[in-house]
């Protein structure tokens, strides 16, 4: 049996640790503050998407469709909508509801409402379509139209021959369709933003921290360069050379990783639990990701990063020592 | 076993610290490379040891031409040969049977070599006593014991000592002197630079002199100066 030097590499790595507890502890801090830093970012660019996404769940548009439209084809339309790219929802509203939803608007005048009821009840029936997505809009509208168009003048030929009234026949299902174009670029431009920045942000945290700590490990390494000097004379390859402190880099790695999770972790919820109990967000209605839902990926970044710029810082600060 | 062939070591800084240098080290010998400070002696051990490329030349270790060596390579080179430092270069946190078992690690030996091996070698430079001990609790002498014996304990061709009794006194220093002879007796080469002219004076070996980058003198049984 040949002695691979497997549970040497490891056990130098475990020993540099304690052997060089200072240095090993900063490194320790430094990496645990960037990764908050990162955490943080990342928490806020999740919430920000979430919340976005949840806003724009609720944006959409509200078709307008003629009284004239049969079932059979306000059924077909609802169908074909939903199928589109980039469609969340479709409810039907009908005339009674439309009504309603007006009463609610304006209440108070009950005498003046009674004069829409039934078959005086002038409000369109409508679909409200929320999207997924609101770059779409814009795609989805000119769909809406063409479907409606469609359908319309495909009934049309068996309506003329059933000697319909002329005028009650429609180009198009759709009266009319009303969405709040304001409101829609606004979100997107919001978006958009807290995104970009969001990605500057988290790519120049992560040369920040790779730079920090391989400026650590650097001074690590520095401290040893005599031990590292004599491997080398006595004939120690380089990677023999590296792999204590190669796995040296990876536990102190995953050590900040697994403090910062459980600092992320708490810190978190503390603060989520008071953002959305503020009023803008009452007000909005919307939700927040808990921690455990993001700690998954969360985790997963830290242990990865925490592994990765240790490998790498270590192998950065090596290079300088191993030219002997 | 160590040969030179017209080797030229021209520094980045312009300085040529070793000129057209040509000798031949044959397998048991004993040479001493003299010289005084900034002769050229340490560029010509850090040549053998492949620390610094020559710039022109031939360098044939073993029967294997080094000049052209990849890096890669080097690491295999070096554990054919012994080094031991003027400054011992001990490792100060591991006692002197981890010191020289370190040198066995590296190799990749197998546990029960290295627990067979080591007691053996420390034996052999007195110092079985003194396995437990750290490097700060021992001499000079006794320190430069430890690192000829991490030299020894793979059992190299050559030892390559550079002024291994630069910082000891001259008791001492004959101690590691007749450690190194015995060494020899038993058949491996050494190659000592040094400035210690007495000890050279009287061991009458081979002595190499350099002067100014060019090797001046090359005596088969010669004192640190050659009497004219």
């Amino acid at each position: 049996m040949r002695y691979n030097g497997f549970t040497y590499t490891i056990g130098e790595g475990f020993r540099n640790i304690f052997k060089n507890t200072k240095s090993s502890v900063g490194s320790i801090i430094t990496m645990v503050c960037t990764m908050i830093l990162f955490g943080l970012s990342f928490a806020i660019g999740i919430n920000v998407n979430s919340i976005l996404e949840q806003v724009q769940m609720k944006q959409g548009m509200e078709v307008f469709i003629w009284d004239e439209v049969t079932v059979e084809q306000r059924d077909r339309f609802e169908n074909e909508i939903k199928s589109l790219d980039g469609v969340n929802t479709v409810t039907y509203k009908n005339k009674q509801q439309a009504l309603e939803s007006m009463k609610e608007r304006m209440p108070g005048n009950s005498d003046l409402w009674a004069g829409y009821e039934g078959e005086n009840n002038i409000f369109p029936a409508s679909f409200i379509v929320t999207l997924t997505d609101l770059e779409k809009t814009k795609d989805v509208i000119t769909e809406v139209e063409r479907i409606g168009a469609k359908i319309a003048t495909e009934g049309r030929s068996k309506e003329v021959d059933l000697e319909i009234d002329e005028t009650t026949i429609h180009d198009s299902l759709v009266k009319e369709i009303r969405n709040d174009d304001d409101v829609v670029s606004t979100l997107l431009a919001i978006a958009n933003g807290i995104k970009v920045a969001i990605g500057v942000f988290f790519a120049g945290l992560l040369v920040v921290s790779v730079a920090i700590i391989s400026n650590t490990i650097r001074l690590t390494v520095h401290a040893r360069r005599k031990e590292i000097s004599i491997m080398k004379y006595v004939g120690a390859t380089n990677s023999f050379i590296r792999g204590p402190f190669i796995v040296e880099g990876i536990i102190i790695g995953l050590i900040a990783a697994i403090i910062s999770i459980v600092i992320v972790g708490v810190v978190y919820d503390v603060v989520i639990v008071k953002v959305e109990a503020s009023h803008i967000l009452q007000q909005m209605s919307v939700t927040l990701t808990k921690f455990m839902e993001i700690a998954k990926p969360v985790s997963l970044i830290y242990c990865v990063l925490g592994m990765g710029v240790g490998i790498v810082g270590s192998m950065l600060s090596m290079n300088k020592y191993l030219e002997v | 076993m160590i040969e030179f062939k017209n080797v030229s070591k021209v520094y980045s800084t312009g300085t040529e610290a070793v000129h057209n240098a040509t000798f031949t080290i044959e397998k048991g010998e004993f040479a001493f490379l003299v010289g005084s400070s900034g002769s050229g002696k340490s560029t010509l051990i850090k040549l053998i040891l492949k620390e610094e490329e020559a710039s022109s030349g031939n360098i044939v270790i073993n029967g294997r031409d080094i000049t052209f060596l990849k890096s890669k390579r080097v690491p295999f080179l070096r554990r054919s040969m012994g080094v031991v430092f003027q400054d011992f270069r001990l490792l100060p946190d591991k006692t002197v049977y981890e010191n020289v078992a370190f040198a066995m690690y590296i190799v990749k030996a197998t546990p029960k070599h290295i627990r067979r091996q080591v007691p053996m070698v420390l034996s052999l430079v007195g110092l079985s006593d003194k396995a437990k001990c750290y490097p700060h609790e021992l001499s000079g002498g006794e320190q430069q014991r430890v690192a000829i014996a991490r030299a020894l304990v793979n059992n190299p061709s050559m030892i390559i000592a550079d002024e291994p009794t630069g910082n000891l006194d001259p008791e001492t220093a004959w101690d590691i002197m007749n450690l190194l002879n015995e060494i020899n007796a038993r058949g491996t080469t050494i190659v000592m630079a040094t400035h210690a002219r007495d000890i050279v004076d009287k061991m009458k070996k081979r002595v190499i002199q350099i002067d100014k980058g060019i090797i001046v003198r090359d005596d088969r049984k010669g004192g640190y100066r050659s009497e004219i």
